[in-house]
């Protein structure tokens, strides 16, 4: 990890200066942003197969089971083998996305068994390795970087403070022994106690102990003061590297098997008969999950990083058919709504409304005294975001959007009343009983309408100019016997049916009675 | 021997919720002698809160179970949160009030996948998964923004997320059992109408059901069980103890009722249980402990229920092979001696093994241990017990060949056992007579 994050300084060296850098770094929200978009990018990525594969809650279950593995993984190595306990070690990731994917298999082998269904075995599966997790936790973890509000939450808004120090010059890494200079030794007396006697008595026995002795990194050494030069350092969060990692491997990992993927989703049955396996894909894909969920649960907790797997390719599947589009759509809707949510965990929506005056409100109207201080969980903020995110495209998608789907429902049902009316005035001009079937005030009868929708569609069609009134009845114009003609060789041409009638006026099969029942 | 077989299978049910109660009961002085556990008054309360909470959401778990929506709970029991904290904001902490709060949430999460799913393509799982993380979410949130409120009283929210069985008090036990008793008389109300719309729903609607409104009431009893059950088992796991008792159950009968009763056994059983496991120790949260007993029973009914369970089916399946592989070996072994002079010449060892490996050494030993066959130098020979054995075999099937062949042309009356089984035994004397003439006919041929 530590060359990795080396290289990729060194990188970003070139196009900022150090203290730019440090600066930009050590501040909690570019942090905190940066870590949420990557986690977003990588997540709807992944997510966008799962949903189409119609496994969105396959992620739900391999963030339950992670965690259980990051917890065994993380008490094997802190009280077994008495490592530091480092959520962002890549042996503790590894084991634990195997624990995933594992799971994975274990469901699958139980709903195969037929004992048990498949929404059966997932509700009940993940639960249990969860709360195995949680038991563990909460009764052996007592380490910082493991406790329940980590496992919901995580802890993004810390990510600036555990970093990596990188030095780049003046390097001098100490090494304190009890006869350096700044080494402060005491001395003890071993048996003065026992045997009640004063540490300046013959007997007495002593031992040197070195209270600062150890090897110190640059930085420590810096800050220890043990350092006459500041060396020049970079900190750099662990979590931006893990999860940088993460979205980097997704993202190969699509663009490299775009069209294996591509055909293992939409036909797996092709695709096996093409000797493509879409089972190696499907694992590949299940493992690939497992990893950036590991990746994640430093920064969002196990539980949320769902929001970050489901709901912006959700939010793409609504804008768009096309699966190339649907991933380049995602993780934009993804990091946009992990980037406002910072702002919304602040109290600031879309970093334009402040909410303290929406409680503020709320306060005045029921007498409340909430504190008008917006300040929340940043990664439940984020995951709000871009639920947000998918409210804005459901309502405004211009194809499948609730607004478009307004207007298109309202424009069909116009188009019907208008060639009802049409046909029905067709049909009785110039008949003997024309002056009963279409005299203005009556004409809303025959369609058992209400007057005023009649009056409204009747003005519709004499502002188009297909119809006009003689006499106070109406009557097809020129231009509207053409319409209606035209609109009946249409028909007759979509439901194959020969024209019997070529030039006569509409064949009476079609009568408007017939139709109105239709309506 | 309908019966006894109906009596049989019932008896196995009743069997064990018997033994439930009677384990539920005995862990009570066990639990005195091995974890020194004092019962007292929060224990008592906690063990009867905590059944009555288990036995009423396996009940209601059943009909999640049965219609395939477990992970409807999960989601639902999820959207729950953010009702517990606004309710917490508006009213403060008052028990009934939070739990409106939390059942008016998931609801409304219900009804939102509904919206989802009548307006836009996206399908249940993604429906579900994206009120699950939202609503989570939001009920997140708004926790924090609870916890950076200045005044102290918000403490104890956080038990909504992994329940928390000490809080216990007796007006909670009170107000559980009432809600309960609710839900146990919308059962009873509504039961057949329930029963229908689980199993048959085109059926229903087709009979004037009004089968939407009778799905509404199902999915609000559910919620209301969900929301009742916040307090133990946490928003997470909520839906591992409506699930695991009705999953546990369905594995030992076939029958609604006594799937529910079953249900209502283990749930009371692992919500007792693992409520007072929990309260010996403060660091052990209730929701996940009801969830590790409740999986338990869930492993043992999936490996030991009868019938089905898994235990049985692989000793059936061993059974089986070995019964199959010593009948090809005892037909094998006869027709060899048939074609090679007499039954008290030896069949070469390396014969037998080379037609069929495995199940060749299966099957001899399995033949030797009912004295079937003995060993000689150089092979196997059949006893005479052997030969009578493999001549009836032989003529049984020669007698099923036929009945397949001319049942019909000769009237016989129709046979529903498996070939394995003796057709002389199975068909009156006259028939048998008739398809014996086939035989001797044939043999003739």
């Amino acid at each position: 990890m530590m060359p990795l994050e080396r290289a990729l300084i060194d990188f970003l060296l070139h196009f900022a200066a150090r203290e730019e850098l440090n600066a930009f770094l050590r501040s909690p929200q570019n942090t905190a942003t940066l870590i949420g978009c990557l986690i977003a990018i990588s997540g709807a990525l992944l997510g966008t197969f799962l949903l189409l594969r119609g496994m969105a809650l396959t992620s739900d279950a391999i963030s339950h089971t992670v965690l259980l593995g990051i917890v065994v993984a993380f008490l094997l190595m802190t009280k077994v083998f008495n490592l530091a306990g480092d959520t962002s070690s890549p042996w503790l990731i590894l084991g634990a996305s195997l624990a995933g994917v594992g799971t994975v298999l274990l469901t699958e082998m139980l709903y195969r068994s037929g004992l048990v269904k498949q929404d059966a075995a997932l509700g009940l599966a993940f639960p249990f390795f969860f709360a195995i997790a949680v038991i563990l936790v909460s009764r052996y973890a007592d380490d910082a970087h493991l406790d329940e509000d980590a496992v919901l939450v995580g802890e993004i808004g810390l990510a600036w403070a555990n970093a990596n120090s990188h030095c780049f010059d003046h390097c001098e890494s100490v090494t304190v022994s009890p006869d350096h200079p700044a080494a402060k030794n005491t001395r003890q007396c071993l048996n003065c106690r026992e045997l009640g006697i004063s540490p300046r008595d013959e007997r007495a026995v002593f031992t040197e102990t070195c209270s600062n002795c150890g090897q110190y990194s640059p930085a420590k050494a810096w800050s220890a003061g043990l350092l006459e030069r500041e060396p020049l350092l970079v900190f750099f969060p662990k979590s931006i590297t893990v999860t940088l990692i993460m979205t980097l491997l997704s993202l190969a990992f699509v663009l490299l098997f775009y069209k294996e993927l591509k055909l293992a989703t939409f036909d797996s049955a092709l695709a096996s008969a093409l000797g493509f396996r879409p089972a190696v894909m499907n694992y590949a894909l299940m493992t690939l999950v497992s990893l950036v969920a590991v990746g994640a649960f430093d920064a969002v907790g196990s539980i949320l990083v769902i929001a970050f797997f489901i709901i912006p390719p959700a939010a793409a599947y609504l804008l768009t058919d096309r699966l190339s589009l649907m991933l380049i759509l995602s993780p934009i809707i993804g990091a946009a709504g992990a980037y406002f949510g910072y702002d919304l965990a602040r109290g600031l929506l879309l970093g334009l409304l402040p909410l303290s005056e929406g409680i503020r409100l709320v306060n005045r109207l029921l007498g409340l005294s909430l504190t008008e201080e917006w300040n929340t969980s940043i990664s439940a903020s984020m995951a709000l975001m871009i639920f947000f995110m998918f409210l804005l495209a459901w309502v405004f998608s211009p194809r499948y959007g609730l607004i478009s789907t307004m207007i298109r429902r309202a424009n069909r049902r116009r188009l019907f009343e208008d060639q009802v009316v049409l046909a029905h005035i067709h049909n009785h001009q110039h008949t003997a009983r024309h002056k009963t079937e279409l005299r203005e005030e009556s004409l809303h009868r025959h369609f058992r309408w209400t007057r005023r929708k009649m009056g409204r569609v009747l003005m519709r069609l004499r502002a188009t100019g297909y119809v006009k009134l003689v006499a106070r009845c109406a009557e097809l114009t020129e231009r509207g016997d053409r319409h209606v003609h035209a609109f009946r060789r249409s028909m007759l041409e979509a439901y194959n049916i020969p024209d019997i009638e070529q030039g006569s006026p509409l064949a009476a099969g079609t009568s408007s009675e017939s139709m109105t029942e239709t309506a | 021997m309908l019966l006894e077989a109906r009596w049989k299978g019932d008896r196995a049910v009743w069997l064990i919720i018997v033994l439930i109660i009677v384990l539920g009961f005995a862990f009570i002085p066990l639990s005195q002698l091995l974890f020194g556990l004092r019962f007292t008054y929060t224990v008592r309360v906690v063990a009867l809160g905590g059944s009555i909470l288990g036995a009423i959401s396996g009940v209601v778990g059943c009909f999640a179970v049965l219609r395939q929506e477990s992970l409807l709970g999960d989601a639902l029991s999820h959207a729950a949160l953010p009702g517990v904290a606004l309710a917490f904001l508006f009213f403060g902490r008052e028990l009934s009030l939070l739990l409106i709060g939390a059942g008016i949430a998931s609801w409304i999460g219900m009804r939102f996948v509904m919206a989802l799913l009548k307006s836009t393509r996206i399908k249940q799982d993604t429906a579900l998964g994206i009120v699950l993380a939202a609503w989570f979410a939001a009920g997140i949130a708004l926790l924090a923004y609870i916890q950076s409120m200045p005044d102290a009283s918000q403490a104890g929210l956080d038990e909504f997320i992994f329940g928390q069985a000490a809080a216990m008090i007796e007006a909670d036990v009170i107000l559980i059992s009432g809600v309960s008793l609710f839900l146990l008389l919308m059962l009873a109300l509504f039961w057949k109408e329930f029963k229908l719309v689980t199993f048959d729903p085109e059926f229903a609607s087709a009979n004037g059901l009004r089968v939407g409104a009778v799905n509404t009431l199902l999915s609000t009893l559910i919620v209301i069980a969900i929301v009742l059950g916040l307090q133990l088992a946490g928003v997470i796991l909520m839906v591992g103890m409506l699930v695991a008792p009705g999953i546990a159950a369905r594995q030992w009968t076939h029958k609604l009722d006594q799937m529910l009763i079953l249900a209502a056994v283990f749930g009371a059983f692992a919500g007792g249980v693992g409520a007072v496991i929990s309260a010996l120790d403060n660091d052990i949260p209730t929701g996940p402990m009801i969830i590790v007993v409740a999986f338990t029973l869930v492993l043992a009914s999936i490996a030991l229920a009868p019938g089905r369970g898994l235990v049985w089916s692989r000793l059936r399946q061993r059974s089986n092979r070995r019964r199959f592989a010593a009948q090809n070996v005892l037909r094998d072994l006869f027709r060899y001696a048939q074609a090679h002079g007499g039954f008290e010449s030896a069949v070469p060892d390396a014969f037998i093994r080379g037609v069929a490996e495995r199940s060749a050494q299966l099957g001899l030993r399995q033949l030797q241990a009912e004295g079937q066959v003995e060993t000689v130098a150089g092979g196997w020979r059949l006893t005479a017990a052997g030969v009578a054995r493999a001549q009836r075999r032989r003529r049984n099937e020669g007698l099923w060949d036929l009945y397949r062949l001319y049942g019909d042309e000769l009237g016989l009356p129709v046979v529903q056992e498996s070939r394995h089984a003796e057709l002389s035994e199975l068909l009156p004397r006259s028939a048998l007579a008739a398809l014996e003439s086939k035989l001797k006919g044939d043999g003739d041929a």
